[in-house]
């Protein structure tokens, strides 16, 4: 059956390649540029459709106003401030000071940027699409006549959101700040939280249209080469025409894209990403978003938390193991309920049989569309809360609450322990927000397997998903590490958090050193150095 | 590709419709058509060869009924008593569902209870549907009458809701006073398969109050070949739980030292080992019991925390528990009825002589012997230390 739809998705793709290949886009402008400054103004117009925002400004500049130049910005995401008083007054007025400036070729370019441009940020162009990428980069171009070359200075205005507390992952303990839209910034963060040499970044634009910069980064002698390698190509497959979101990139370079689960970890917090560099992970940053991504992945990482390692040990245990429950209380809660009910009443305990049986004594549906009808409804309650603007949203929740949970109890519509139920799974559903996704498909599925077959259907349901976490990979890493494969030093920090000075080896699914790496010194212990000194008197 | 896509496409449809449509009768039913029975009585009908069986099923809609109406005032029970005939106990449970609608459901069944008349005439025939069905639960308690039991079924206590589960609240609790033991179906059972066995099953009886009936238990019947041949008391039962090792606690009554008042005991630990001793022919059980105890009341102005009070103590207690063991054993001998499971200790030691002997077992158990050691000890007097008396 699932061999059917892979055949027929594989086949989709198959042919969405062959129609690719005969119209491979973006090669039509790649010529030189002409040393006649009229020829290339009028090509670059009428590749812009003369954009209003393009300002093309033809001026004369040198000592006697001999040479002619041109100088081409969009200016709405332009500094004009930065341009006027960095490239044109230099141009046409300071070279007026210069006291040798009368035996300089200002046809060259080189002269120029040399000598004139006091911005730093600029290269050299010679095809027009360079040109035109750099163009709608944000850089001014400079068009000299009789120069073969233009110079693309980059002098980038894009208002960018201040750095907040991001609204998808609070802490209690712990840095506040959060990534923002522009990848700069982003990687300034990490930067600051990682003053290493070996941190390197790698650029790629990817995005026919979008011209999205995508970075990587990574610690140089810890991340294993191989995985680099395999992102690099992930990466340069991408041909599509724009990357909004790094969702975009996490679609196009996961693993196992038929899998509920996710293999690519994505996050807004700078101090999450610089951890799980540490240890040998690889961050994609792209441009436009401040969702980061982080491979490999392991199953494990969705129950860890940032404030697991910033509270002490016992505490960040327990709320660690309360995770993994509410995890299978996420997914298994309605479909055991339904199992309990339905198929098997022996295993309910007799009071508590009878409390049930009084709850559901008025409901007029089966339990499983009952269960049905509330997930649906919860579902859509928080679909809608997160939608609207916020004063609504609370109406929603109010509404929803006295609806749901009281009314549709009186009108004998839904019985009270269903809605404890599905009440409970809906807030261990947050618990683990990496796995919500995956969580909210299995619980509908592993739902309607308890619907026909009870517990053997949720049994089987399970097996299922064990069998298929056991085999996923993410970017070589097995996605069940440290269990399976079992791993007794990454077993340190699964269920419980060993303290700190004790997890001094890098996890090695992540690294794949064949030596054992560390990342503090093994004695950590903390203790009193001198015991006899230690009296406070 | 078009024939083996329609032939997927087949298969898909047909997978989905067989999986729901093969599953469908794996057992789904909502609980709302569910008679969840609580407890059963099976009676002997008068003048016919038809048992009449009683199902205690509970009423969903007044068991909350409103949970500040508490049932009792207004006369609605919490239970319905089904009862309806038949010529076997699956018969008389099919024939219910013309009064119910919904077919019984007995996995909770708590307690079944045999009436007096079925009993003396053989619980044997009735016995196997309990075991068989798999909707019941071999953990079910097996209960005797001592009349009918299906007056028992609506004597419904303060506190418990249900007859039924009051019925299995007490019998659950026997271990404070270990006048009685809880046994459930599958106890009974092996008993009843081990052929020299004579199991003991608890005796239900009705005391009448001002307002209405208190079941309580009045001891403990002894089945023998699956018919009841006997009835022992409170203190007998204890004489055979103490052999048993299945005294958990209770109350050993004592005379003090000085013979003007009772000291009273409570059991706190009991342990027993029986040693079966084949010599010549002659079986003798070494039976060696151990048992601690604290001083819990007294009734006379004598200071009993000294050694000498309670040493006298530690005797006058070995010498009740003695009295409750031969006790037992006199009854057992008059009704021939092994419920010390002797034979079965003998079985496990003597192999090849038990062959033999499980003959004629019932003409060699009157011969049994026994040599009992008590050890007692009181370790506490509980919170006095002296009598609360004019002190001199």
């Amino acid at each position: 059956m699932f061999g059917y739809i892979l055949k027929k998705i594989r086949y989709l793709s198959l042919k969405n390649k062959y129609m690719l290949q005969n119209t491979q886009p973006g090669e039509n402008n790649s010529e030189p540029i002409s040393p006649v400054l009229e020829i290339n103004l009028e090509a670059i117009k009428s590749i812009l459709h003369e954009s209003s925002d393009v300002t093309i400004h033809e001026f004369n500049f040198g000592h006697e106003r001999k040479n002619r130049g041109a100088l081409i910005f969009i200016n709405s995401i332009t500094d004009k401030e930065e341009i006027h008083k960095n490239i044109l007054q230099p141009l046409m007025y300071d070279v007026l000071l210069l006291k040798n400036a009368v035996g300089m070729d200002f046809n060259d370019i080189d002269t120029i940027r040399k000598n004139l441009i006091s911005m730093t940020d600029n290269k050299k162009v010679a095809m027009l699409n360079d040109l035109l990428d750099s163009l709608l980069a944000g850089a001014a171009i400079l068009l000299i006549n009789g120069s073969k070359e233009a110079l693309a200075i980059k002098s980038v205005k894009i208002k960018s959101r201040s750095i907040e507390e991001p609204g998808t992952e609070a802490v209690v303990r712990g840095p506040r700040e959060g990534f923002v839209e522009n990848v700069n910034e982003n990687i300034a963060l990490i930067r600051r939280k990682i003053k290493d040499t070996d941190l390197c970044v790698e650029k790629y634009v990817i995005g026919e249209k979008s011209k999205t910069d995508v970075c990587i980064v990574y610690l140089k002698s810890v991340a294993n080469p191989k995985v680099i390698e395999e992102i690099r190509i992930r990466l340069k497959r991408i041909k599509t025409e724009a990357i909004l979101e790094s969702g975009y990139i996490e679609q196009f370079i996961e693993d196992c894209p038929y899998s509920v689960f996710p293999t690519v970890s994505n996050s807004e917090k700078p101090d999450k990403v610089a951890a799980k560099i540490l240890e040998g992970r690889v961050a994609i940053l792209v441009d436009g978003t401040p969702f980061v991504l982080v491979v490999p992945m392991v199953f494990i990482e969705s129950f860890q938390s940032v404030e697991d390692y910033y509270a002490r040990p016992f505490f960040a245990s327990v709320i660690r193991i309360i995770r993994f429950l509410s995890y299978i209380i996420s997914t298994l809660g309605p479909a055991i309920y339904v199992a309990l009910t339905v198929f098997h009443q022996e295993l309910i305990p007799t009071q508590l049989l009878i409390s049930i049986a009084e709850g559901r004594e008025k409901v007029p549906f089966p339990a499983i569309l009952e269960a049905f009808l509330m997930l649906f409804a919860f579902d859509l309650l928080r679909e809608a809360g997160v939608r609207l603007p916020k004063p609504v949203g609370q109406t929603v929740g109010i509404v929803g609450a006295l609806v749901l949970g009281e009314a549709s109890v009186q009108a004998g519509l839904i019985s009270p322990i269903m809605v404890i139920v599905v009440s409970a799974t809906a807030i261990a559903s947050f618990a683990v927000p990496a796995q919500t996704d995956s969580g909210t498909v299995l619980r509908y599925i592993y739902l309607v397997l308890a619907g026909i077959a009870g517990g053997f259907g949720v049994i089987m349901g399970l097996l299922a998903t064990l069998l298929h976490l056991a085999s996923l990979r993410s970017f070589g890493t097995p996605y069940l590490w440290p269990i399976v494969p079992l791993d007794t030093a990454g077993l340190k920090d699964v269920f419980i958090r060993m303290p700190l000075w004790t997890l001094s080896k890098r996890p090695k699914a992540i690294t794949w050193d064949s030596y054992d790496s560390y990342n503090q010194s093994p004695d950590l212990m903390p203790s009193p150095y001198n015991k006899d000194n230690n009296d406070p008197k | 590709m078009g024939k083996e896509m329609k032939f997927s496409v087949m298969s898909l449809t047909l997978f989905f419709f067989l999986s729901i449509a093969l599953s469908g009768c794996l057992g789904a039913r909502e609980i709302n058509d569910l008679e969840i029975v609580i407890g059963m009585g099976v009676d002997k009908e008068k003048d016919s060869e038809d048992i009449l069986l009683t199902a205690q099923v509970v009423k969903v809609d007044a068991a909350g009924g409103g949970s500040g109406n508490s049932s009792d005032g207004g006369g609605s029970k919490a239970f319905w008593n089904v009862s309806s005939k038949g010529s076997s106990i699956f018969d008389a449970v099919r024939e219910m569902t013309h009064k119910t609608g919904n077919r019984l459901f007995i996995s909770h069944n708590q307690a079944v209870i045999f009436g007096n008349d079925l009993a003396a005439e053989g619980l044997q025939d009735y016995i196997d549907f309990f075991l068989r069905a798999h909707e019941m639960r071999p953990t079910a308690l097996i209960l005797i009458a001592e009349k009918k039991a299906s007056d028992l079924m609506d004597a419904k206590s303060e506190t418990e809701k249900y007859p039924a589960m009051n019925i299995a609240k007490f019998v659950e609790n026997y271990g404070y006073t270990s006048h009685f033991y809880k046994v459930n179906m599958k106890d009974f059972a092996s008993c009843l398969m081990s052929g020299t066995t004579a199991p003991l099953v608890p005796l239900l009886s009705i005391v009448e109050e001002k307002e209405g009936k208190d079941i309580y238990v009045s001891g403990m019947v002894a089945i023998k070949n699956g018919k009841m041949v006997g009835k022992l008391n409170h203190d007998e039962v204890r004489g055979v739980l103490w052999v048993l090792d299945k005294v958990e606690s209770g109350v050993i009554t004592v005379s003090s030292p000085n013979e003007q008042g009772k000291a009273v005991l409570e059991i706190i630990k009991a342990k027993s080992k029986v040693k079966p001793e084949l010599k010549d022919g002659k079986i003798v059980m070494n039976i060696k019991i151990k048992e601690e105890s604290s001083l819990s009341e007294q009734t006379t102005t004598e200071n009993l925390a000294n050694d000498k009070a309670l040493k006298k103590l530690q005797e006058n207690s070995a010498e009740v528990i003695r009295q409750e063991i031969m006790a037992a054993f006199d009854k057992s001998r008059d009704l021939k009825a092994d419920f010390f499971r002797f034979g079965e200790m003998l079985h496990k030691k003597y192999h090849k002589e038990w062959k033999a002997l499980k003959d004629k077992w019932d003409e060699i158990y009157p011969t049994i012997e026994l040599k009992i050691e008590i050890d007692t000890k009181i370790i506490k007097t509980d919170l006095l230390n002296k009598p609360v008396s004019p002190s001199d």
